[in-house]
């Protein structure tokens, strides 16, 4: 027994058993997303939605993933096969490998990297690639057009999403999201939410531009492109880059709720937890998710030279701004910070 | 598959409406190519079956060509050998959105042949049939049109609407949609015991409905103007001269609608205006549709108060051989004018029957204003014109 917690304690086999227990979480969640988007969507759209599978519908995703695996898998026939299958794995893993980073509570993280932060937009930007993978392996004009849009789209919120962290970064002094949310700890008023308001609305569009949601749906436009770069994928691969844009979604409400929302810092400081803020951090991520989702359902889509022009002509003017804003202020009022 | 001409004329194009094209220089340094798309048939923003041959340059559309006849199903010739009342029920598979206008206005073309008196209860029922399915048809195009956009929840907002008038429409005609209600010389029956009441208390709340429901979600929405605003910009006169009736000419400024300038049945003795606007472009056409689910209101409000008593089916005997010569029905459907021409020849069948669908004239504009405009702009552009699959191919 011993030596089995020993071997336990071992750093390799440490990271592996958290990296399986990651990907359990992320697949799950991605499945648990999928229930609440459809519940979400029903509630606006005045339905019930899945209410049939299970008690009042909460096996539904669980009969989606068999349905999946046992669809077959068609591949066009002229497209290029290693790229065509890779691309749902390109996508899906710097998705889920970023959550290594995301600080669960006081002491549950996998790898607190001292460049955290760095990891995230390193990973987030490989997404990218998956994406352009996937239209370009298809081969079909579709799909083609939805990875040029997916490309210009990544690659010009990438810019606001960098740029309206670098705040957070400048106020707590690290790039470990642990020293983050350690910085932001004695009621929510401490938050960087509030002294980096445009930024975190910035962020927070950049995010959704990220996630690939509703108003920038661009890559998979389901009214022009019908699905953009994911048109010809059908059954578990399918499946796969359905779960990798739960998880990036997640994935971006976690950052969100950890750099400007306090991470798992409790709103007031009797609420404490202890190693059960965990609470605090889930509850914040929720939220931002129902609210990505809302967004979903109530707005139309952008078209992409409107995209592009919000993000090069207001959301990085915004960021710049405020940027020199906060480091005047750090200037000049040291004792603050 | 078209001329070299064609294809040539369509590159030539230099002033997009609203896409971007690649500067001729750097499109020789680069020997840059447009990339041909084939849009449809099975397309979920076709309206139907619709197949575009597009070329784009980048996502600028540069040619848009329009193949149709996926639905084709030979309604004219079908309705050669029919006998006169039978042809009804083909007529309610043309416009399969707006029912009620394709059988009314292949009655009024057969009636100018018989020359048959209709009672006025008759009349009125089938103007209060009409508009009750112009608001089943003009509701639902606005939630494709949001569809469209990508927002996804409007078109069951919109769809609840149809629901419950398809009810209603249900309890007089015996059908949700094919409902074979006009007949020659009248009406099938009377309205069922308690249906004006009915009516009335329905068209009251879409009244208080349509403000938050439609309006109020769409109308100050930012992303919903920058997607149509000036987006399918269309002159009046380009609009006259391609013929283009309904939503689409209404929506330029130019006021014509067969129920006011033409006037056929009851409209005669009711009080609407013609919904028109001055933009052209893709959100005027949503205020023309709004505008006009009101004047549809008004008018069935206005029916229902002085709703005549009587008869609800002329005198007509029972077999229905017309004299020789040939008969012409206008209505304004709600996509625009729609005319039915039968040439009879003294026999029980029709000799010829043309249907005239705003739809097939209307979609020329595809050809027309796509050129220039983002890729994404071509599914606004067909909310605009808001075709439908059963009526351009007849």
């Amino acid at each position: 027994m011993q030596t089995v917690l020993n071997l336990l304690e071992a750093e390799p086999i440490r990271l592996l058993l958290s990296f399986a227990l990651i990907l359990f979480l992320v697949l799950n969640l991605a499945g648990i997303l999928t229930f609440a988007e459809r519940k979400v969507a029903a509630y606006i759209q005045l339905r019930y939605g899945p209410n049939r599978v299970g008690p009042r519908g909460f096996l539904q995703p669980a009969a989606d993933v068999v349905k999946l695996f046992t669809k077959e898998n068609v591949m066009p026939h002229r497209a290029d096969m290693w790229i065509f299958l890779g691309a749902p794995i390109a996508m899906f893993l710097p998705a889920a490998a970023v959550w290594l980073v995301v600080p669960f509570a006081p002491r549950s993280v996998v790898a607190d990297l001292n460049v955290g932060v760095v990891f995230f937009i390193a990973l987030t930007s490989i997404g990218a690639l998956g994406l352009i993978m996937a239209g370009y392996g298809s081969r079909s004009t579709f799909s083609l057009l939805g990875a040029m849009r997916g490309a210009a789209q990544m690659i010009s919120y990438e810019v606001p999403l960098i740029l309206s962290l670098l705040g957070v970064i400048m106020l707590s002094g690290s790039l470990s999201f642990q020293d983050v949310v350690n910085s932001q700890s004695g009621g929510f008023w401490h938050w960087y939410f509030l002294p980096q308001l445009p930024m975190f609305i910035t962020f927070y569009i950049a995010g959704v531009a990220e996630a690939r949601r509703v108003p920038f749906d661009l890559p998979e436009g389901e009214s022009e492109i019908v699905g953009g770069f994911m048109v010809e994928y059908s059954g578990m691969t399918w499946g796969l880059i359905q779960a990798s844009e739960f998880a990036s979604m997640a994935l971006v409400s976690a950052i969100t709720a950890t750099l400007f929302l306090g991470g798992w810092q409790p709103p007031f400081e009797f609420l404490d937890l202890g190693n059960f803020n965990w609470l605090w951090f889930a509850i914040k991520t929720a939220l931002i998710i129902f609210t990505f989702q809302w967004i979903r359902w109530s707005l139309p889509r952008l078209r992409m030279d409107q995209l592009m022009d919000f993000g090069w002509k207001i959301l990085v003017p915004v960021c710049l701004i405020w940027l020199f804003v906060t480091a005047g202020a750090m200037l000049l009022l040291p004792s603050v910070f | 598959m078209l001329g070299e001409e064609r294809r040539t004329e369509g590159t030539a194009l230099t002033q997009p409406a609203s896409g971007r094209l690649a500067s001729p220089d750097i499109r020789d340094e680069f020997g840059l190519e447009t990339i041909d798309m084939n849009m449809g048939p099975q397309h979920p923003a076709m309206h139907g079956l619709l197949r575009l041959i597009l070329e784009l340059d980048g996502e600028t559309v540069v040619r848009c060509d329009p193949v149709m006849g996926y639905l084709h199903r030979s309604k004219e010739k079908i309705s050669e050998n029919r006998m006169y009342p039978a042809v009804i029920p083909i007529t309610d598979r043309i416009d399969y959105m707006n029912n009620m206008a394709m059988e009314y206005g292949y009655c009024l073309a057969v009636e100018k042949l018989l020359d048959v008196e209709i009672p006025p209860r008759a009349d009125a029922i089938r103007a209060l049939m009409n508009e009750f399915s112009r608001i089943m048809s003009h509701i639902p195009s606005l939630g494709f049109l949001l569809l469209e956009l990508g927002a996804f929840t409007p078109i069951l907002y919109a769809f609840r609407e149809r629901e419950r008038i398809q009810s209603i429409m249900e309890e007089v005609t015996g059908a949700r949609m094919m409902f074979h209600y006009i007949r020659l010389g009248g009406v099938k029956a009377d309205l069922p015991e308690g249906m004006p009441e009915k009516m009335w208390e329905y068209i009251e709340g879409l009244e208080s409905r349509l403000q938050p429901d439609f309006i109020d979600l769409i109308e100050g929405n930012e992303i919903f103007i920058a997607r149509t605003r000036g987006v399918g910009k269309i002159t009046p006169e380009k609009a006259v001269e391609m013929g283009l009736t309904g939503v689409p000419l209404r929506c330029t400024g130019v006021e014509f609608d067969v129920r006011k300038h033409y006037p056929y049945g009851w409209y005669e003795n009711l009080d609407f205006d013609v919904v028109t606007d001055q933009a052209g472009d893709v959100e005027a056409s949503y205020r023309c549709r709004i505008g006009e689910v009101r004047q549809s209101i008004r008018m069935i409000k206005q029916i229902l108060q002085s709703l005549p008593e009587g008869e609800v089916m002329g005198d007509m005997g029972r077999r229905i051989r017309p004299t020789e010569g040939d008969g012409i029905g206008r209505v304004e459907s709600a996509r625009g004018e729609y005319a039915v021409h039968v040439v009879s020849d003294g026999s029980d069948t029709p000799y010829r029957v043309h249907y005239r669908t705003p739809c097939t004239v209307n979609m020329q504009l595809l050809q027309e204003i796509v050129p220039g405009h983002y890729l994404p702009d071509i599914m606004p552009i067909m909310g605009l014109i808001d075709p439908v699959s059963g009526a351009w191919d007849k």
